[in-house]
């Protein structure tokens, strides 16, 4: 019998870190490394429809004016930039993975030791370029722009896997998240991104108006609101499916889900129309 | 000198007489090359004869001695001591039954149940293909069976199943998924729709996430992830 150990690839690397680690070293040595990282992914999920509700929620109560400027001085106390730059890692770590997961299960991409150093590298550049923008706090870019590019490559992606989902006699479904995946991948790094390219923009209601009501901005805007809740709807389905095993319990979060997604999607609709 | 481990197993138990549930601790010492059934039949002779296990080939090749060891699933019958030491970097065992069907008695599990689901992928031929003319046999090029033949040393001991993310209850389970696939892979197969409306059904593949514990597990390494990944890749 081969000796069941993380002998080499990232195992040899990476193991001893998490050995000293107490909940992650039992899995990593018993389900594999892998099966950390998917735990990983199911968490920083969570937290990220946990952090995307609050962000609507919030939006849609600060509507007036004055209620926005008063409103904004919260996320600029300390502890919430340091929660918004976790936001990043959050971010970054998922997308990133879901990119990987992409590459595995629909372009045959095996070399996932490899994909997995690119994931936590570029995971970690991504919240270091976000912290050093927190820090100068003086970078601007237009907002058509930015948007116009990253909507391209996001648009590109989505359609490259959609191409690549067309194979299979996948569920719509499931094939939407991959696409809203993909979609997202490029757009919703991008979106914190722009938060901190221009933090002067985000603290004047007016001019976050003027922005929305640029059509395209508006049309990429609305995009994302309804990948992301897609997304994040059939990522709860997903993570439900596996432990309801009643087929009335499944049905009714099913259910639950859906209206807490329609709803949201009112809402996101709602608020970005109205500017 | 051969090398002497003292060893702390405690054990899940169930008695259904009584439906108790209860942990029990026994202490031995081993040699380095006494696999973990060896261990069990070592406690029943000198310690406890009602402790329940299971085994049948214990050549690793029938699956039936599956047992959960600090977490991880492995086959008892071919976990040597000093590897399962060296694995775990300690001699203090936890070892309860793989959760993939019901209990019958300590260590014991009602396999019937759990074959259930590879029976429901039908792991066999169902409508093979006639043979060429003037052939008493099918052939298949050495090139072709290399692309599953690594899916056919799978024993079916449910280790992959049991380490999964998502869990048995409502996953058909990789071992089961792969045998479906690897009959789709076999060109003497004329039947796909069948299996495919099981693979991309709620139970089936979407209900993979890629965590990859399969493979990690597997004690006949076999990369079950790869497989799977195969059919989510549109691949059939």
């Amino acid at each position: 019998m081969k000796v069941p150990e993380e002998s080499q690839g990232i195992g040899a690397a990476l193991l001893p870190i998490l050995e000293k680690l107490p909940v992650l070293s039992r899995y990593a040595k018993t389900r594999g490394w892998y099966y950390v990282i998917s735990w990983l992914h199911r968490v920083t999920g969570i937290g990220l429809v946990i952090a995307l509700m609050v962000h609507m929620v919030t939006l849609w109560s600060w509507q007036t004016p004055n209620v926005y400027y008063t409103g904004m001085n919260i996320p600029a106390r300390p502890f919430f930039v340091f929660l918004a730059w976790i936001l990043s890692l959050f971010v970054s770590f998922h997308a990133l993975n879901g990119g990987r997961l992409i590459l595995y299960e629909l372009f045959g991409m095996r070399g996932d030791e490899t994909m997995i150093r690119w994931t936590f590298g570029l995971s970690a550049a991504y919240a270091a370029m976000v912290g050093l923008l927190v820090i100068l706090k003086n970078q601007r870019m237009s907002a058509f722009f930015f948007w116009l590019m990253m909507f391209f490559a996001g648009a590109v992606t989505a359609y490259v896997v959609d191409s690549r989902t067309a194979r299979g006699r996948h569920s719509l479904f499931w094939k939407l998240q991959r696409i809203s995946g993909s979609f997202l991948f490029i757009t919703m790094p991008a979106y914190l991104l722009f938060a901190y390219l221009n933090p002067g923009l985000a603290d004047g209601a007016q001019t976050v108006v003027v922005r929305l009501q640029n059509a395209f901005v508006r049309v990429v805007t609305l995009a994302l609101a309804v990948s992301a809740l897609y997304h994040a709807g059939y990522g709860l389905f997903s993570i439900m499916a596996d432990y309801a095993s009643s087929r009335t319990l499944r049905a009714g979060v099913t259910a639950l889900i859906a209206v807490v997604i329609a709803v949201l999607t009112v809402l996101a609709f709602r608020l970005i129309l109205s500017v | 000198m051969t090398k002497t481990y003292s060893l702390t197993l405690t054990i899940k138990r169930y008695d259904p007489d009584r439906s108790a549930r209860w942990f029990q601790t026994y202490r031995l010492d081993s040699g380095p090359i006494l696999r973990f059934v060896d261990l069990f039949r070592r406690i029943n002779v000198e310690q406890d004869a009602t402790l329940a296990w299971a085994s049948s080939c214990e050549h690793a090749q029938c699956g039936s001695c599956s047992v959960n060891v600090n977490g991880r699933p492995m086959l008892a019958c071919e976990l040597l001591v000093e590897n399962a030491v060296t694995l775990f970097g300690t001699t203090v065992f936890k070892i309860a039954p793989v959760s993939v069907a019901p209990v019958i008695r300590d260590l014991v599990v009602d396999w019937e149940k759990a074959y259930e689901r590879v029976h429901r992928a039908k792991p066999y031929l169902i409508k093979p293909k006639e043979l060429p003319p003037g052939m008493t046999e099918h052939r298949i090029s050495p090139q072709e069976l290399a692309r599953y033949e690594e899916a056919t040393r799978c024993i079916n001991c449910f280790c992959c199943a049991e380490a999964c993310i998502s869990g048995n209850r409502t996953f058909i389970g990789p071992n089961a998924a792969m045998a479906g696939i690897v009959r789709m892979m076999d060109s003497r197969e004329k039947e796909k729709e069948e299996r495919l409306d099981l693979l991309y059904s709620e139970e089936g593949i979407y209900r993979c996430h890629t965590s990859k514990a399969c493979s990690h597990v597997c004690p006949k390494q076999i990369d079950v992830a790869h497989f799977i990944a195969l059919a989510k890749e549109g691949a059939f």
